[in-house]
């Protein structure tokens, strides 16, 4: 009994100290020992190989320039050189427009229609969360490549091929495909919140539905919208494994260059160029989630009444059909046609493509890429990640649902992994720990692996909190309050009231973070070069040039784990927290 | 513009996909009057009021404002300002914006400017200088008193009110409900209200009519409907009631109806012997233990203290009935009676 007590009184505090620990391990030092490098000159510190970056054409084209004469702004408009980073914020805003025309339609559909199957499209909706980018990439290949389904229709109609691979295009069809569904989620949710009375009530001061539209339905959409888009705008900014695998080096973007760098050893330009990347991701993040706070969700008291998606043909039904065609080709076709390609080959349906995965274990070179290795390691460290990110992420969660003073920073590290790319964490980790660090006079270095699964479980934990936290704050006061009145102290209220009540939404971040292990791609291929320790994705963007059958039946594996954890969340999760 | 705003509803009958919401509501309401839709959840008032505004097309029969038929007119078109449950207030709009709303589409009247007539209407339903805040500001009561003065800014000869006060606590919807009375008859606005309490109904009303089923059960002043009612739905709904079933057995030289109830007969005034099976109703007022006729004993149950009256719940035999008296007893057994007057035969 006075041990329970003490233990009690221990516990808690020790498990916070280990989850902050951990955090500063994994997360916060990786990250520092990228900032440190990114200033680190021979002799001592200096900001010149960041200004380096500033001032260089290369990195930010006119307004490089610009830095030293305004004016060249004005002479060259509108005819600018966009650099490297131009670029990747050109390549996001197209993303991002072109997500939002996707993706409003979607809502339009989603909020005010009733069809078979409607809940599951919804739920779908939520599915890129966990959608490997990689396997995303190689859909992408199989359909829009030069063999790709595409193509081979537009053959067999007579008409001149496409070729889209190595193009902004795919690289911006690919980032619409991957949010166009979330944009839709957020705004469709919105939509189904505005009370049909509004409508009404505008109708009855006198206005037409149109117009009832424009004054009362829009701006209430519109903060919705705007979150979705600044949403997309990150991830787009941020993305890796799409543009590397479908872009190349010839459409690099930050991330991928910075990538490069890495390759090329040049680490001086590579942590510079991420600690740029960072701030800016930071702020973008930073905006999002102070715009995201001050939207409340609406519930409707009474929603508007759905239209059936079948019925008499009308301009909208017509509009919603033309839009589920749209859809199919887009979000069905590249998963489709990885799946098609997977198991056909030149004599026809085939399962080579599978046998060769087993086969190339046997008698691979060293040097070369052994697929079953590639499975087990992603099994492995999926499991490693579980063990580290769930218990790291209730915990956060449980703090994030009490008040007390530093909660909020304690709220903003819990999410901060959201704002550092994959490939800085990677880094980081791979200078700070797998190139060895020394502290206390002896030199410390962990193996690929290990620091894999750090990297993993800094991407996985903060969906662990975000699916437990809503759960958590969801549990009614008084529950708690009873439970304490009958004579349990807090912790053992958490353990026997709370826990209990949310272990649903924990499975649920469960399998989120193994989902995101397992499609991790950005951290693990810096971690995991030169070495045994590669994964299924790693293993999909070395296959992906030169051996597309491979690929996509890799890509069919990975779509089934992802598959299996998605169904999981969907059942017992409360979504992503992205306007679940 | 001639100040208008008589409503006629005739034989209207509204199908949703599977049930009936309207089964031949018939209703004549008259300029300036404040009436009202009463009766539980489910009943179709609320599809009544909807069918007024234009938000639903009658299966059939129709709806007429001022001898005019209104079928398919769109509810933009129709002279109507409505009230919601939950108010509906504009989320992006500050108070002044939504009060403003419907000025978008009409002249404010008698030439004043829109920021006079906002004005004015924030002063009449005492809302003065709140015009800037925004609505999720305010409390539910002035959340109430902006969505009225929305839908009155535009003058419409017709104001539509769906349970205004439901979601407020009881006293405040007490003042609310004088303050909406004096309103309407200051501008003296035909109003038909929506609610499934009886009392307010009772409190609030010029007439009401009582629904059930998709039908208009009775149509009254609050008076004649708590005092007359018509139907068995009526009593049992509207006040406390009690329910006597019998069968009609004799009549006496004073004019009474003597009706035999299981057993025991009572006198009831205006009863009818050919009628045979017959149902007569008590107020629980009526009900006495000092009375000369109609005595029966009954067994007490539950005793509840009401401050100026106290009810009691008591047996009679099988049978619960609830009666109202100032004066306390203290008996477990007690001999009620009532005036043969005060039976009122349905």
């Amino acid at each position: 009994m006075r041990l329970a007590r003490v233990a009690e009184r221990v516990g808690a505090p020790a498990l916070g100290v280990v989850t902050l620990g951990l955090l500063g391990v994994m997360f916060v030092y990786p990250v520092a020992i990228v900032l440190v490098e990114s200033v680190q000159v021979p002799g001592g510190y200096s900001l010149a190989p960041i200004t380096a970056i500033l001032t260089d054409e290369f990195y930010f084209g006119v307004f490089a320039q610009a830095l030293s004469d305004p004016a060249v702004l004005v002479r060259s408009f509108p005819d600018y050189r966009l650099g490297l980073f131009g670029f990747t914020v050109y390549q996001a805003i197209l993303s991002t427009i072109a997500a939002v025309l996707l993706g409003l339609p979607g809502a339009y559909v989603l909020a005010r229609f009733e069809f078979p199957g409607r809940r599951t499209v919804r739920s779908l909706t939520a599915l890129p969360f966990v959608m490997p980018s990689i396997m995303v990439a190689i859909g992408f290949v199989a359909t829009f490549g030069r063999n790709g389904v595409l193509n081979t229709v537009l053959r067999s109609l007579g008409l001149p091929t496409v070729e889209l691979l190595f193009t902004l295009k795919i690289i911006v069809l690919a980032h619409a495909f991957y949010d166009a569904p979330l944009i839709a989620r957020i705004t469709a949710a919105a939509w189904e919140g505005v009370d049909a009375e509004m409508t009404e009530t505008a109708r009855s001061l006198g206005a037409s539905p149109l117009r009832a539209f424009r004054d009362v339905i829009v701006p209430q959409l519109l903060p919705a919208v705007l979150t979705g888009a600044l949403l997309t705008f990150i991830f787009s900014f941020m993305s890796f494994a799409i543009v590397l695998a479908l872009g190349g080096l010839s459409l690099a973007t930050v991330e991928v260059w910075v990538y490069d760098r890495v390759n090329q050893l040049d680490y001086q330009t590579a942590t510079a160029l991420a600690v740029l990347e960072m701030l800016f991701s930071l702020a973008l993040t930073y905006a999002y989630l102070r715009y995201e706070a001050r939207q409340r969700a609406t519930s409707a008291a009474r929603p508007a009444e759905r239209v059936d998606l079948f019925g008499a043909v009308s301009k909208r039904r017509l509009f919603a059909w033309g839009y589920a065609v749209v859809a199919l080709v887009v979000f069905v076709g590249p998963m489709a046609s990885m799946v098609l390609a997977s198991v056909t080959g030149s004599e026809g349906l085939t399962l080579r493509n599978y046998q060769f995965l087993l086969d190339r274990q046997a008698d691979a070179y060293d040097f070369q890429v052994k697929p079953l290795t590639a499975v087990v390691n992603s099994l492995l460290f999926g499991g490693g990640t579980l063990l580290l990110a769930v218990p790291m992420g209730v915990f956060l969660a449980v703090v994030s649902t009490r008040n007390f003073r530093g909660r909020k920073l304690i709220d903003t590290l819990a999410m901060a992994p959201f704002a550092v790319s994959g490939v800085v964490v990677g880094l980081g980790l791979l200078r700070g720990f797998v190139f060895g660090t020394e502290a206390f006079g002896y030199r410390f270095t962990i193996a690929g692996p290990i620091a894999i699964v750090a990297a993993h479980a800094v991407g996985a934990y903060p969906f662990v909190t975000r699916n437990v936290a809503p759960a958590l704050a969801g549990i009614d006061d008084s529950l708690v309050e009873s439970a304490r009145s009958l004579g349990a102290s807090r912790v053992r209220v958490m353990l026997d009231v709370e826990l209990p009540l949310v272990v649903p939404a924990i499975l649920a971040g469960t399998a989120f973070a193994f989902a995101i292990s397992i499609g991790e791609f950005d951290s693990t291929v810096i971690l995991a070069s030169g070495g045994t320790s590669y994964t299924m994705p790693v293993a999909i963007e070395r296959f992906i040039g030169r051996r597309l059958g491979p690929a996509t039946a890799m890509g069919v594996v990975l779509l089934v784990v992802t598959g299996v954890s998605f169904v999981i969340i969907d059942r017992l999760g409360e979504g992503s927290g992205f306007g679940g | 513009m001639v100040s208008v705003g008589s409503l006629e509803l005739d034989a209207v009958r509204k199908e949703f996909a599977d049930t009936v919401a309207l089964d031949g509501v018939s209703l004549d309401i008259a300029e300036g009057e404040f009436f009202t839709l009463v009766g539980p959840s489910g009943c179709g008032k609320t599809t009544t009021l909807r069918t007024i505004a234009g938000l639903e097309t009658p299966t059939s029969g129709s709806v007429r404002f001022d001898g005019v038929d209104v079928s398919g007119v769109p509810t933009e078109e129709r002279d109507v300002g409505i009230v919601f449950q939950n108010y509906a207030l504009f989320p992006h709009m500050s108070v002044r914006e939504n009060v403003a709303y419907g000025l978008n589409f009409v002249e404010p009247p008698d030439g004043k400017s829109t920021d006079e007539r906002v004005t004015e209407l924030l002063d009449l339903v005492d809302l003065s200088g709140m015009g800037d805040r925004e609505p999720d500001q305010l409390s539910g009561g002035q959340q109430q008193r902006v969505a009225l003065a929305r839908a009155l800014a535009p003058a419409p000869d017709v104001l539509l009110l769906d349970e205004p006060m439901s979601a407020l606590d009881a006293r405040l919807r007490e003042t609310l409900r004088r303050q909406v009375k004096r309103i309407q008859a200051e501008l003296d606005v035909t109003t038909v209200y929506v609610t499934h309490d009886q009392e307010e109904a009772l409190a609030i009303s010029d007439r009401l009519a009582v629904m059930h089923d998709g039908r208009v059960e009775q149509v009254g002043t609050p008076r004649e409907v708590y005092e007359r009612p018509a139907t068995e739905f009526v009593a049992a709904f509207v006040g406390e009631n009690n329910l006597f079933r019998g069968e009609a057995v004799g009549t006496r030289d004073d004019g009474t109806t003597t009706v035999a109830v299981d057993g025991t007969e009572f006198r009831v005034a205006d009863g009818d012997l050919a009628a045979g099976d017959l149902t007569f109703c008590v107020r629980p007022e009526d009900l006495t233990v000092d009375a000369d006729t109609n005595r029966f004993e009954v067994t007490v149950d539950t005793v509840e203290f009401l401050g100026e009256t106290t009810r009691y719940y008591v047996d009679w035999g099988e049978k619960s009935i609830v009666f109202r008296t100032p004066d306390p007893h203290d008996a477990e057994r007690l001999t009620l009676g009532f005036d043969p007057g005060d039976a009122r035969v349905l």
